[in-house]
């Protein structure tokens, strides 16, 4: 019995969608700017600190924030540290298998990992406990519970609400000690990153790519914008290329789509 | 000819006693034979027989069945024929018993993504199904709208000697390809295309209900060249 490797687009179907985005429509009947169908829910595990589902169209991730103290790294000594990590279930896709992170759940978590630190959305230097000692440390681990294109998108989502509404215990210092009292604070959240993912297919570029349009796609880029509407992360993969005008281009809808998306997130996480 | 009788049982329920012929989805446990799934038994000339609700398609040798090609390798052709195993199509069944790797280039003829009507011929549990293109009509599907539904389906959506079939393809005027793996290829107008699938959608949900026929035929009646 063979391996699935991966999804594999038909022929016809492809032709159909090349066809249908010269005349600017896609094949599930959005506009080349509009995402799918964004839904968020917060709380969703009691246990957490702070955690939070969304639905992207069909595509489902689940995020959890787990705070605890450590030991901060020896380059910020006065930072607390953030960690995203991501997994792909087993179940949520046919192509997706147990065992080691993929090298596609690696590279979801670092750009994902990215957006998030890059815009400074979490103030990492008020996490500092006792400089050099100890630190709060936050740890986001996300599970994808099923495939339907554009992980990087709802992942970003489900780490950024998990992250508003997360709440951790506040801490004394006491004899260069930190000390854990029953308080619980909010998450020293600053700003709210909103990442876009683009892909080209053919000369047509899509925002939010579904799976058939993910498997067409020649090329991809992530953009993740701050509240200022400044773009602070981006990241480009497949093998193709991308004109610098595209480029600019994307920045622009990433900003514009991206204040939309901001404003649900920041609706579902009050 | 002998009454059918028709029941829906789950798994574990007995469909008859005595001696019969049975099919698949069926075990036999002492002089009684059992239900392995969800589905409707029939007990009648033919033995018993349990048409599943479920599944996923089983290959059968014989079966026409409308796969994907998903990967070459050296001697023929891996594909996605809906099921649990992937389908191989031999090199050799197509080129003929001249074909060697190293003179013919396979996705010149078929290549990764193309639709292709197939035949299923042999198939047994050891081995992923052989296929074949040998046949009239076989071959690589150049155009069309792809629609899949779930293969215990395909039976009604064909109907009694493919009365449901051959009306959807009437009414719509389009030309309504079915794989026995629930597959399904519609060639037509736009308009056309879109009232076939949602015809074939509307047998997928409700297979079950008795006026089925005349509730297909109110949905796509309204235009139509046959």
């Amino acid at each position: 019995m063979s391996m699935k490797k991966n999804y594999v687009v038909e022929t016809i179907r492809k032709a159909q969608m090349v066809q249908l985005l010269a005349s600017g429509k896609r094949v599930d009947g959005r506009s080349l700017d509009q995402h799918r169908e964004l839904k968020i829910e917060t709380g969703v595990i009691p246990k957490a600190n702070g955690s939070a589902r969304v639905f992207l169209g069909n595509t489902q991730v689940i995020a959890g924030v787990k705070i605890a103290t450590g030991t901060p790294f020896p380059d910020t000594p006065d930072k607390g540290i953030l960690m995203v990590n991501a997994e792909i279930l087993p179940l949520s896709s046919p192509y997706a298998e147990a065992g080691p992170p993929s090298e596609d759940a690696i590279e979801l978590a670092r750009v994902v990992d990215r957006g998030i630190r890059e815009s400074k959305m979490v103030d990492l230097g008020k996490l500092n406990l006792v400089s050099g000692k100890s630190v709060i440390a936050i740890f986001v681990d996300c599970n994808v519970m099923n495939v339907d294109g554009n992980l990087f998108d709802a992942t970003s989502y489900a780490v950024v609400a998990a992250l508003r509404t997360a709440k951790m215990k506040k801490y004394v210092i006491k004899d260069e000690k930190a000390e854990a009292t029953n308080e619980l604070i909010q998450v020293p959240v600053e700003k709210t990153p909103v990442s876009l993912t683009f892909a080209r297919i053919g000369d047509k570029v899509v925002v939010d790519p579904g799976a058939e349009e993910e498997a067409s796609m020649d090329m991809r880029i992530t953009i993740t914008t701050e509240d200022g509407g400044n773009v602070c992360a981006s990241q480009k993969g497949e093998a193709s290329t991308i004109t610098p005008a595209q480029v600019l281009q994307a920045a622009d809808t990433s900003i514009r789509v991206g204040k939309a998306i901001r404003a649900k997130i920041i609706e579902a996480t009050k | 000819m002998p009454m059918i009788e028709r029941k829906q049982v789950i798994p574990g329920d007995v469909i008859a006693k005595g001696n019969h012929r049975y099919g698949p989805y069926i075990e036999k446990r002492g002089d009684e034979y059992v239900a392995l799934r969800v589905g409707l038994a029939e007990v009648g000339g033919d033995g018993v027989k349990l048409n599943p609700l479920t599944g996923p398609y089983l290959p059968r040798a014989e079966d026409e069945v409308i796969g994907k090609v998903v990967d070459i390798n050296g001697f023929g052709w891996v594909i996605d024929i809906n099921s649990c195993f992937d389908g191989f199509l031999p090199a050799s069944f197509v080129f003929g018993r001249e074909f060697s790797p190293s003179t013919h280039d396979l996705s010149s003829k078929f290549a990764v993504g193309d639709i292709i009507g197939c035949r299923i011929e042999s198939y047994e549990r050891s081995r992923d199904p052989q296929l074949s293109i040998r046949g009239e009509g076989y071959g690589r599907v150049d155009s069309g709208e792809i629609v899949k539904i779930s293969p215990t389906k395909v039976p009604r959506l064909i109907g009694k000697r493919g009365a449901m079939i051959n009306l959807i393809s009437e009414k719509t005027g389009c030309d309504i390809r079915v794989g026995q793996n629930g597959v399904v290829v519609i060639n037509g107008s736009p308009e056309g295309i879109s009232k076939s699938a949602n015809a074939i959608k509307m047998i997928e949900e409700e297979t079950q209900a008795p006026d089925l026929m005349t509730r297909v035929e109110a949905l796509v009646g309204g235009t139509g060249s046959g």
